[in-house]
């Protein structure tokens, strides 16, 4: 009867459903437009799968990019109901619990140009990918093979986190400061900046300032590229970590100045009262002269108010200067 | 046409492709790197478990290269090339040395050195590793150093169509960029398949989806030979459905293998090991319990973990517990991971020598998956496919190096050639009505699966290859319905398919010609190996509709054929 119970439940498992699948179709010659594909699926089917199913029985003429099926090449980025994911990590029915409906839109990544239907032109992606030089600079000793790298285990565990980038672009895709600022070289190279910045075993620690801190500071922190991430890379934790070099940097950018002075003048303000005091820290941030200025504009849309505020000091003062460690 | 000119053209751009590049142009000489996906998106990339390598030092101190050949050569069933076997062994060190000077974020131990585990097969433990995604970071690290030197330039997105050829010479590769469908005749002294495997020939495959085979195709109409093609491995514990690879650790770490019927019935099929037989057996028995019905619904078996309780499994199984929750949706603390046998990985290849030259055509070379060095016999070791792309990539770039300081090329145009190849694919853009690729597709993965598969006999590999023939026959009336000339990829599929045709007509009929059973190569009506008369390589050419059967000796060194029992 056991036997009986489980064969049952097992065949439950495998019962398939109908769903609807959307895709935003486009080609150089027809533009763009919205397809739908009627096929059946079970609780094992990757969006991968669906894919190659709807092109292989259905339609041949839908353009994708697919290679591992297992998260580790990085080709199958796409929105899917809106979120940016890779295909081969969805399953289809897990889409469909999620948001309650049979119908799964899918899109291309935002951010980067169209080819044709799913595939998008990544040649910027890459571009900054190679900017910041995504490669070990070894000691001359270890090239020759006259002495090996030592690295200790937690300095690996640490790197390998960082290293997992798959070059997926999603984060890119999702990221609103590459959008507005053409000098940010966006999560996914930071990452990988980063990772060769750590590296105990590299060499041009110096260059890699150069190429990395002012672009840090670029960052709004908006965790986006955390969220998106398939490998769990968080570009924005390397972000954070890179800024901490900025010290190092000898002759620093102005937008590396800024940054610096923010965030001293953050702490300041909550060794001071214990709260962020917007107005003052927005002084000492930019200076008299760009704060006059700024005051200005904001006088202009009614907003001075807001900046103005006056913060009091919080009680147990003493206790936030012990968790700051002074 | 357009043309352009290098010294030599590696095509492919996972492990063995790249390294030979990185030889090629350290030694001075320009290298186009053509690859039909952008190089980290290879399947090299997929590669897990590690990369076995002694390292004196860092190895058992009871260990030597000899052992390692001799694990490999048992392993491939004595069909290995022993000169080619412990030249891997000698090399492999080293290589682990180079690719660790160049980033690689191999796990350590608490000294600082790299770390080391066992793996099937091996008498002593040489499996070096990063975590769970070895093949990732080996091939990051590698192409990003590649990225780093000059004289090479990378067609990432490029589709290789034909080898040209003067009078048995390399003049080079046409080449499609699949952006743009505009093809280029890529001139070149030397050329590398590094094409990788063939997975996509059958239903079922642990390989990625780009997988092919399009070298073997390549070369085989260039005229060049397949060496021992009828060895195709499979894997007993892939992932239902997704043929993700589930690793031999499972099974290790006390896994057991049960039927609709929650029996464990390994236990029927060896007696003795169980579940820990080999994957031959293990696959054979999958396919058996399916077949007889005593399978789940939908073609698969469980592999049960439960008993060894929640903490071990997330512990010690940490992929395979993630991998079934991923891509199956199944907690494998719970219930069974749904697993099946599936294609895992390709011993034959294109014909080369340990200096990964090809005998049949001046400056043709090969390397990797691609390439049948004879390394791995009748049957791959676990550990050594990693091995094998570095070590006889490397060893491939250093010949093409020396290949280039002596031989000056054909000083032939050969444009009307390159014309013609390009001529031919044109053809299934133009016609309006024909076959689908879709359609042949489905069939031929499912006739590989079924008739040329696991299991082999002379009756159901006949029908197959008579199957096979008839599809081969539908190429030249295939056409393809999306007339788009950006990034048209049902036209690459459709050549994809024609490559897959050209290969399955050699496999099938090597395999209907070798009359016994050897490694991977498993035939009900000639149960045994037998040494007398085929422990001898494959040689096959494709020659019009037919493929032409020679044979070559196996190189014997040291090692006598024994029985290959553990």
């Amino acid at each position: 009867m056991v036997e009986k119970a489980e064969e049952q439940k097992n065949l439950a498992q495998l019962e398939e459903q109908e769903i609807t699948v959307k895709i935003k179709r486009f080609s150089k010659e027809k533009g763009s437009w919205w397809q739908e594909y009627r096929l059946k699926v079970d609780r094992f089917t990757q969006m991968t799968e669906v894919l190659r199913r709807i092109k292989t029985e259905q339609d041949p003429t839908i353009s994708y990019r697919a290679s591992c099926h297992m998260a580790v090449c990085g080709s199958c980025g796409m929105k899917i109901n809106g979120e940016p994911r890779l295909a081969c990590k969805t399953l289809a029915l897990d889409i469909v619990k999620i948001y309650n409906s049979s119908t799964i839109s899918v899109e291309p990544m935002d951010y980067f140009p169209v080819l044709k239907d799913l595939v998008v032109d990544l040649d910027e992606f890459y571009d900054k990918m190679f900017k910041v030089k995504p490669r070990l600079y070894p000691d001359k000793d270890v090239l020759e093979g006259k002495v090996d790298h030592r690295l200790k285990p937690e300095d690996q565990r640490e790197l390998w986190k960082f290293e997992q980038c798959i070059w997926c672009g999603l984060c890119v895709s999702s990221c609103p400061a590459v959008r507005i600022d053409p000098e940010f070289l966006g999560p996914a190279a930071h990452a990988k900046g980063y990772r060769f910045l750590a590296d105990p075993r590299d060499t041009i620690y110096e260059e890699r300032l150069k190429i990395l801190i002012d672009s840090s500071w670029r960052c709004t922190y908006c965790y986006q590229c955390f969220n998106v991430c398939p490998r769990d890379v968080e570009p924005v934790t390397t972000i954070k970590k890179t800024r901490a070099h900025t010290k190092f940097m000898k002759e620093k950018t102005k937008v590396a100045e800024t940054g610096e002075k923010h965030i001293e003048s953050i702490v300041s303000s909550i060794r001071e009262t214990g709260k962020l005091e917007e107005a003052k820290v927005y002084l000492s941030t930019y200076g008299l002269l760009e704060s006059i200025k700024d005051m200005i504009y904001a006088m202009q849309n009614g907003k001075l108010k807001y900046a103005l505020v006056q913060d009091t000091k919080v009680k147990g003062l003493d206790q936030i200067k012990k968790i700051m460690g002074e | 046409m357009e043309k352009l000119s290098y010294d030599a053209i590696v095509v492919g751009g996972g492990l063995a492709g790249l390294m030979a590049a990185h030889q090629i142009a350290s030694a001075g000489f320009k290298v186009a790197v053509i690859s039909k996906v952008f190089p980290t998106r290879s399947h090299s990339s997929s590669a897990e478990g590690g990369i076995a390598a002694y390292m004196p030092g860092n190895s058992d101190p009871n260990d030597d290269p000899d052992f390692m050949s001799y694990d490999t050569i048992k392993g491939g069933d004595y069909l290995v090339d022993q000169d080619a076997a412990q030249l891997l062994s000698e090399k492999s060190g080293e290589i682990v040395k180079i690719m660790e000077s160049w980033g690689t974020l191999f796990n350590r131990q608490p000294d600082g050195r790299v770390a080391v585990r066992y793996f099937g097969g091996q008498t002593y433990p040489r499996t070096r590793f990063v975590g769970d995604k070895t093949g990732m970071a080996l091939l990051h690290a590698l192409f990003q150093r590649v990225s780093g030197i000059g004289n090479v330039d990378f067609y990432n997105e490029w589709f290789s169509l034909d080898l040209v050829t003067d009078n048995k010479r390399v003049v080079g590769v046409v080449a499609m960029e699949m952006k743009s469908l505009n093809p280029v005749l890529f001139k070149a002294r030397a050329v590398v398949m590094a094409t990788g495997g063939m997975g996509m020939l059958y239903s079922h495959s642990t390989n990625a989806y780009i997988n092919t085979g399009d070298g073997y195709a390549i070369a085989l109409r260039a005229g060049a030979s397949l060496k021992d093609p009828e060895f195709v491995q499979f894997h007993p514990t892939a992932l239902y459905p997704s043929d993700i690879l589930i690793s031999e650790a499972a099974r290790g770490e006390g896994g057991i293998l049960i039927n609709n019927k929650g029996e464990r019935f390994m236990k029927r099929y060896a007696p003795k090991k169980m579940d820990l037989a080999p994957r031959d057996i293990a696959s054979r028995s999958i396919i058996t319990e399916i077949r007889e019905g005593r399978g789940f619904p939908g073609g698969y078996v469980g592999l049960d973990l439960r008993h060894l309780g929640e903490e071990y499994i997330k512990e010690r199984l940490a992929l395979a517990y993630e991998a079934a929750k991923t891509f199956s949706g199944v907690d494998a603390t719970k219930e069974p991971i749904p697993v099946r046998p599936a294609q895992h990985y390709y011993m034959g290849g294109i014909d080369v020598d340990i200096t990964g030259k090809n005998p049949d055509i001046i400056g043709l070379f090969a390397a990797g998956e691609a390439a049948c060095v004879s390394v791995h016999g009748a049957n791959r070791l676990g550990s050594n496919s990693l091995l094998e792309t570095l070590v006889y990539g490397r060893e491939t770039g250093n010949s093409v190096v020396s290949f280039l300081r002596d031989y000056s090329g054909s000083t032939s145009d050969m444009e009307k050639e390159a014309e013609k190849v390009v001529e031919e694919i044109y053809r299934f853009t133009k016609s309006e009505t024909g076959v689908h690729y879709g359609e042949v597709l489905n069939k031929l993965r499912d006739i590989m699966w079924e008739k040329v598969g696991i299991f082999r006999d002379e009756k159901n590999m006949s029908e197959g290859l008579t199957e096979i023939m008839k599809l081969r026959d539908m190429v030249p009336s295939m056409y393809v319905t999306d007339k788009s000339s950006v990034y048209n990829t049902e036209f690459f599929n459709a050549l994809e398919l024609r490559n897959m045709l050209d290969l399955a007509v050699v496999i099938g009929t090597t395999a209907l010609n070798r009359k016994e059973s050897r490694g991977a190569h498993f035939r009900t009506d000639y149960p045994e190996r037998d040494d007398q008369n085929w422990l001898k390589h494959t040689i096959a050419y494709s020659k019009g509709k037919t493929v032409e059967i020679t044979y070559k000796p196996v190189k014997m060194t040291k090692w006598k054929p024994e029985a290959r029992v553990y």
